[in-house]
């Protein structure tokens, strides 16, 4: 049941953009872009703050990490994006290690605060270090590729393939980062996480250092953010801090994470179907009218998240959907014909 | 020296009313021990309401506090009431997640309302005094901070006698350290709750209709004093009155004393890292009582 819902939806995530490519409607593949975007986040956040059971509220410092690291490389030593991706990965897992360990002596909201504080300390760093362009931020120049393969390895798509190229490559690191975390999720390592998570002191009692296994989960979390933030750079083909650095970059992944069921691998990905299209559709039907760009998809956003919070803070995924399932098989079996 | 004394002094006036911005997260947060992502969005509901007041109605903002401190008591009590109820036996998490889907509610309501614009206040008696000054021992005193100020300094005063001297801050006080002994002595905890969030909201919003004389107000501006809010109570020491205001203070200062050096943008930076290196070696704040 299970492996045909799965088959099924890579099939759908894999075929969604050939029909508006030939129809010409980029536009929604756009859409699917961000959807993608934010599902990897939301399952990379959903280590540190589903697994784990740390509130890190500052993912997005790590995602700016990853942006300006491959931009960097790319506009002043001409390095390709995907080598730029491993060493973005590379400079914000070691970034994170080192910042998050001093951290972990902070538990619940005082360790959310503390994430804070580093992203507020982040902003100004980024608003005035020239060598990084300072609020200007750097421009990624587009190169023309004659052949797919040159723009895929080069991470960078134009033209009128422009939207189909990145869906793919979204697609691409989405896959590969829910896999890999399906991999920790039984792991060990996994299993350490969701114990520190349930009881700490219990799980120091039996030997697992609590503060250690913490920064490795805040660090995976990190780890997929860069990745994201390299993508998302090339993507918008500019990084500059307001940009990057946004809070929406983390409230985002943290709402679909919630709303699909925290600390479930599939959870985040539920949320991000189910929330992102929720802002584009807002902003096509409400057009030019009087409530256009005045934040209705985030009012809806903030109702969502209330409702789930007060009736079921376990999230979607959560419901006993194969009991309603199997009755809805079985009264539609034993229906009078 | 001088410039650093001024600086000094700037900050400490500037920090009577960021101990008027926290104190309310000091009830919710250090002494309810429940947790308000959305207290800057309070705040900017009191400066909206501050602009609103002045801009519809011609009325002082600094007369305007008595109708929003009313509604905000009344709005807290209800999202108390009919929200934070819901969740407060559960994960602590589910508090972050409601209170952060509150933040988003009420600063797009606002935005669907009056836009994202910047608005300023042009009328009352803080904007007529403008530039008016006060020199002192060489220091100069800008009248409207400083009026401000001590406005600020008598709102806490009567907030510290309320909670440490009359028979509702003892209950709310007992609620604080036990709620079930304190059921026991015939005091509601629920409706405590409520009137603590009542009484949060409503200190935080009158905290911003005075700065809304001195900042422009804009949606978004929410944010960034929920953090700094947090800083204080956690410098305070949770739950601490007094801790609070202290911490306040030495938030102004470090602020106004950075901006003489560095460049503007890094003011709150250093009231964060300050944050940072005091929860790492004195977690319990610097006057908490524990």
């Amino acid at each position: 049941m299970a492996r045909i819902a799965l088959v099924i939806g890579a099939l759908a995530a894999i075929l969604y953009p050939i029909p508006l490519q030939i129809q010409g409607t980029t536009y929604y593949q756009t859409v699917g872009f961000l959807v993608l975007v934010n599902a990897m986040l939301g399952v990379g956040w959903n280590v540190i703050g589903g697994w784990a059971g740390q509130f890190d509220f500052a993912p997005q410092v790590f995602f700016a990490v990853g942006a300006y690291t491959a931009a960097l490389l790319y506009v002043k030593l001409g390095l390709a994006a995907w080598l730029g991706l491993l060493a973005g990965v590379a400079l914000a897992a070691v970034l994170c290690a080192l910042l998050t360990y001093p951290l972990t002596r902070l538990r619940g909201h005082y360790f959310a605060i503390s994430t804070v504080a580093i992203w507020m300390i982040a902003q100004p760093i980024g608003a005035s270090w020239e060598y990084i362009g300072a609020a200007q931020g750097l421009f990624i120049p587009v190169k023309a590729h004659a052949s797919v393969i040159g723009a895929a390895l080069s991470l960078q798509f134009a033209g009128p393939t422009k939207a189909m190229g990145y869906y793919y490559a979204a697609l691409v690191l989405f896959a590969v980062t829910l896999a890999l975390m399906a991999l920790v999720e039984r792991s060990k390592l996994g299993y350490y996480f969701r114990a520190i998570r349930d009881d700490q002191e219990a799980a120091e009692g039996i030997g697992i250092d609590s503060r250690r296994y913490k920064v490795i989960a805040r660090t995976i979390t990190a780890a997929v953010f860069a990745a994201a933030g390299v993508l998302y750079a090339f993507w918008a083909l500019s990084v500059f801090p307001e940009q990057v650095l946004e809070l929406n970059w983390a409230t985002l992944p943290i709402m679909a994470t919630v709303v699909g069921g925290i600390g479930r691998l599939w959870g985040p990905v539920l949320g991000a179907v189910i929330l992102i299209p929720i802002s584009q559709i807002m902003s096509t039907t409400l057009g030019t009218g009087p409530l256009a760009g005045r934040g209705i998809d985030l009012i809806v956003y903030g109702l969502i998240i209330i409702v789930i919070a007060a009736f079921r803070p376990t999230g979607l995924l959560s419901l006993p959907w194969s009991r309603w399932l199997r009755i809805g098989r079985r009264r539609a079996a034993g229906a009078p014909a | 020296m001088t410039e650093l004394a001024q600086a000094v002094v700037n900050g400490l006036q500037m920090g009577f009313l960021y101990a008027l911005v926290a104190v309310g997260l000091t009830i919710i947060w250090g002494l309810m021990e429940m947790i308000n992502f959305a207290h800057g969005e309070f705040l900017m509901l009191g400066m909206f309401g501050g602009w609103w007041l002045s801009a519809r109605f011609g009325l002082d903002p600094l007369l305007a506090i008595v109708p929003i401190a009313v509604v905000m008591y009344a709005f807290g009590m209800l999202v108390y009431q009919q929200l934070m109820r819901r969740v407060q036996g559960g994960d602590p998490f589910t508090q972050i997640f409601a209170t952060i889907g509150l933040l988003f509610l009420l600063q797009n309501a606002v935005v669907a309302v009056f836009t994202s614009d910047y608005r300023f206040v042009n009328e009352g008696l803080l904007v007529r005094l403008g530039g008016a000054k006060v020199q002192l021992v060489g220091l100069t005193f800008a009248m409207p901070l400083l009026l401000a100020a001590g406005l600020a300094l008598l709102i806490f005063l009567a907030l510290y006698l309320l909670i440490e001297r009359t028979e509702f801050g003892l209950a709310l006080q007992a609620t604080s350290e036990d709620r079930d002994a304190a059921r026991l002595v015939g005091i509601r905890p629920q409706r405590m709750f409520a009137m603590a969030w009542g009484l949060g909201a409503a200190l935080v919003a009158i905290a911003g209709a005075i700065l809304v004389n001195f900042f422009s107000v804009y949606p978004q501006v929410g944010l960034q004093f929920t953090v700094m809010a947090y800083a204080i109570v956690a410098l305070g020491g949770f739950g601490s009155v007094l801790g609070t205001l202290f911490a306040a203070l030495l938030v102004g200062v470090i602020q106004s004393v950075t901006v003489v050096y560095l460049p503007p943008a890094f003011k709150d930076a250093f009231v964060f890292a300050s944050y940072l290196l005091i929860g790492l070696f004195r977690p319990q704040g610097l006057f908490g009582r524990f």
